[in-house]
């Protein structure tokens, strides 16, 4: 299965930066409240490109084979 | 599928936990614990609080003061009648303003190992795994987390 990433620097003054990778849609932002919940208040949170890409989404493909 | 987050720490520890976190940071700056109190009354003194700080009483009353010194600087660390984790500077041959410097200087990296610990043991609790870790040339610290989805 694929992966889900994060990078996370902190800082020397204790501020931590996270990018999060690899969630559909919105769950990318509620991974983030993970971090939230673990370290302290959000300063600034900001959404990639990618953030608007559709959720997944599974899809079956059906052949009709003689 | 990606998003940036800056996030400011908020340190609620029990004792134990914190002053794990001042020794961390007192290695990484070369400070070592003082084994008895070596302020004199011609040292000079400034106290500081680590900011958005809150530490947990201990229920057993046990001494929460914890002392390290380096080059004729001792740096105090205790819980303030308030709660929160208050820093003592003292130091014979400096001025207030090196004194703040170097109080304050280890009193964020306090912060910095107290999160860094808190993570670690957070983010291992929900199988979320280190594989990646350094300090950069500007002492932050960086780590690269996997999880793998179910």
């Amino acid at each position: 299965m694929p992966n889900r990433e994060f990078d996370l620097t902190i800082h020397p003054d204790g501020r931590v930066e996270v990018h999060v990778k690899g969630f559909p849609g919105k769950a990318c932002l509620e991974a983030a409240k993970f971090f939230e919940e673990t370290v302290g208040e959000m300063l600034t949170q900001q959404a990639t490109h990618e953030l608007y890409e559709p959720e997944e989404q599974v899809q079956y493909r059906l052949e009709n084979r003689r | 599928m990606s998003c940036v987050c800056v996030l400011t720490p908020v340190v609620i520890a029990a004792w134990p936990s914190f002053s794990a976190a001042v020794l961390s940071a007192a290695a990484t700056l070369g400070y070592s614990v003082a084994t008895s109190d070596s302020s004199e009354s011609s040292t000079r003194q400034v106290s500081l609080q680590v900011e958005r700080s809150e530490i947990v009483t201990d229920p057993l009353g046990r001494d929460q003061r914890l002392s390290i010194f380096r080059d004729g600087v001792t740096i105090t660390f205790s819980r303030d009648a308030r709660g929160r984790a208050a820093i003592c500077v003292t130091g014979l041959g400096r001025t207030d303003e090196e004194l703040r410097t170097l109080g304050q200087e280890l009193g964020q990296r306090v912060v910095q190992q107290y999160v860094y610990q808190r993570l670690k043991s957070e983010m291992a609790a929900r199988q979320m795994m280190i594989v990646e870790e350094a300090v950069d040339g500007g002492h932050a610290i960086r780590l690269k987390v996997r999880q793998w989805k179910n």
